[in-house]
Formats: structure tokens, sequence, C-alpha cells
């Protein structure tokens, strides 16, 4: 529990902590990325590492999640995003076909197994 | 990213590209943004966290690991500075997102005012959707449309968090899973979908498969091992086969 605070103390925090060490990141990458090109060879790079680090953070979210999610077991997580990729795949490249795969494997799964 | 040319060359106000973007906003990645949402609401209300400041960070904020590293570090009373290093640091991966998606934010006549604000939209879905569809629109239409689309993704967040934080809670634990699993599910199909080159495809390999090796690492390391390492790796395999063709 957080000590009662006012909206405006919370909102004050929410400026410090929250808004300036996130915008600072999107601030330098307009002004060092103003020369950037597309399709240039620098573009290409930072394309793959922001494609790695975002398959990192997913990967983070499955291996070691947080709240309910743990309770599933991990070889249903995975099977899960894999169902959704195969969903995706066969059925017209449909993001919400894919979606509703996954979930229904997981939820299936989990309330099957008393989760 | 092989973005073919515009093709259609009607000319449009901007307030047109505006509800065009608006539109496109429509969409599962918004209906799995108003879920993830849901659950930081319901984080809010568990802490006792102010809603008004809680949809504020929304706003300002945009990106939720940073918003429950927020939250979560208020509520474990961490000292103030460790919770502005730790949000920094987590929010250090929309750097090289923005650069790769900012020369598409652009209109034909350059303004860093503009740059800036399209800037703040970017975070994991914007900048997904964002490489998709903005190539494919003529260079007047990109700044219009990125602001209707994001606006409208995060207006439907905040939405989301003041639902959230209002039914707080009392969901079963198979549904609390099935909401967890959202994000990283769609954004699996989302990459997925977005992978066109081989270096995308390396790219997307390498950060799954090292992040659970490297997952015990402290402070940060293993999203710099696999994002950074396993993403210059990628760029390079990309090239060396682009060379053998």
């Amino acid at each position: 529990m957080i000590a009662p605070m006012s909206e405006g103390t919370a909102l004050l925090l929410v400026i410090l902590l929250g808004f300036l060490p996130t915008e600072v990141w999107r601030t330098l990458a307009v002004i060092a990325g103003r020369r950037v090109e597309e399709g240039s060879a620098v573009f290409h790079w930072v394309r793959a590492v922001a494609t790695a680090l975002l398959a990192a953070v997913i990967a983070r979210l499955l291996f070691a999640p947080a709240g309910a999610l743990a309770e599933v077991p991990l070889a249903l997580r995975l099977g899960a995003v894999a169902a959704g990729v195969m969903g995706f795949l066969l059925v017209r490249r449909s993001v919400f076909a894919g979606v509703v795969v996954g979930e229904i494997v997981l939820i299936g799964g989990a309330y099957f197994l008393h989760v | 990213m092989n973005a073919p040319p515009s093709l259609h060359h009607a000319h449009h106000a901007p307030p047109v590209y505006f509800f065009q973007g608006m539109r496109k906003a429509v969409s599962v990645p918004a209906l799995v943004l108003f879920a993830s949402y849901l659950g930081f609401g319901a984080v809010l209300h568990g802490v006792g966290f102010p809603l008004g400041a809680g949809v504020a960070s929304t706003l300002l904020v945009w990106a939720l690991p940073a918003q429950l590293i927020l939250i979560g570090g208020l509520a474990a009373g961490t000292a103030l500075p460790a919770i502005a290093l730790a949000v920094g640091l987590s929010s250090m991966r929309l750097l090289p997102m923005v650069v790769s998606v900012a020369p598409y934010m652009r209109g034909p006549r350059r303004s860093l005012f503009w740059e800036l604000v399209c800037a703040h939209f970017v975070a994991m879905t914007v900048w997904l959707e964002g490489l998709r569809m903005l190539p494919h629109l003529p260079g007047e239409a990109r700044v219009p449309f990125t602001l209707g689309l994001g606006l409208s993704l995060i207006g439907v967040s905040c939405l989301g968090t003041v639902a959230g934080y209002t039914v707080a809670g009392e969901v079963p634990g198979w549904v609390a899973a099935g909401l967890l699993l959202l994000t990283p599910l769609s954004f699996t199909v989302l990459m997925v979908r977005n992978a066109v080159s081989a270096t995308d495809w390396l790219a997307l390999a390498a950060g799954l498969i090292l992040m659970p090796l490297t997952l015990h690492l402290e402070g940060g390391l293993d999203l710099m091992i696999s994002g950074i390492g396993g993403g210059t790796l990628a760029f390079i395999g990309g090239r060396l086969l682009e060379r053998r063709r």
C-alpha cells in the first residue's frame, strides 16, 4: 500500500519519476536520429536492435510472468503462444484469429488445471 | 523494410489523414491495450494510488512497463532516485524504436516540434503499427495520421485504466491468467506479421532465445544482452545472408 497522498503530489511523482526518465529517450532518439535516413545501414541495425529488445521483453513476460500467469505451467504458456502463431498463419494471417486461438488454449488449459 | 513507394497520389487535407489514423486505431492491438490497462487500473486501485495521477501516467509516460515499475516501486517504498533510474533503464528500449520509426513520422517539411510530438506516441503498439502502415502513406499524411492513431490508442488506454480501477479485482485466476497472456501473445503474433527480411526473423529469434538464457542476470543486463547483443548478431547475420544472394 502507498501512504495516502493528494492527486497533486501523485502527479508530481508521475512527472519526475515516470514521464521525465521515459521521455528523455524519445527526445534523444529524435535529436540523434534526425540524420538517420530510412534504408541506411544504421537504420537497419537500429531496427534489428529494437526488434530483438521487444522480443526479449515478450520472452521475459512468458518465462518469468507475474500474478496468475505464474500459476500456469511454462509448457502451457509457450504452447498457447505457439498455437496463436499457428492460428495466425493458418487463418488468413488474421491477428484476431491468432489471439483468439492462443487465448482459448491458455484459458482452457488453466481452467482444466484449476488455476 | 522494403517499403513500396506510395501508389495513390490523391492529396487530402490533414484532418482527413488524422481521421484515417483514428479509424486504423480500431483494431486488435487497441483491444489488447484496453485489456492491459484494465490490469494497470486494477493495480492502481490495489495499492491505493490516486486515479487522476494514474490516468495522467498513461497519458504522459505511455509505456506500461515503466508505469508498472513506477507504481510498484512507490508501493514497495523504494527510494525515489532508484525508481527514476529503474524507469529510465526500462524505457531505454524506446530509443532504437523511435530512431527506426522516426523517418516515417516526418512530413515533407521537417519540424522538430512535430517530430517530438509524434515520438511521444511511440511505444510497442505505435512502433509496430507505424512501421507497418506509415511507409505506404504519402509524406504529408504521416504526421496527422500518427497523431490520430496515437491519440486514439492513448484514449482507449486511459479508458481501460479508469475501468480497471473501477471494477478492480474479483476475477477468477484463469481469467486473470488470460488477461496477463494478452500482451506477450498479441505482440508475438504482431511481430511475426511484421517480419519481412531475414534480419527481422533473426532479431525476433535472437531476442526470444537469448532472454531465457540471461534471465537470472542482475540489473537489466538480460535486456542489454538479448536486445543489443541479439539485435547486432541478427544485423550481421542478415548482411551475410544478403551478400550470398
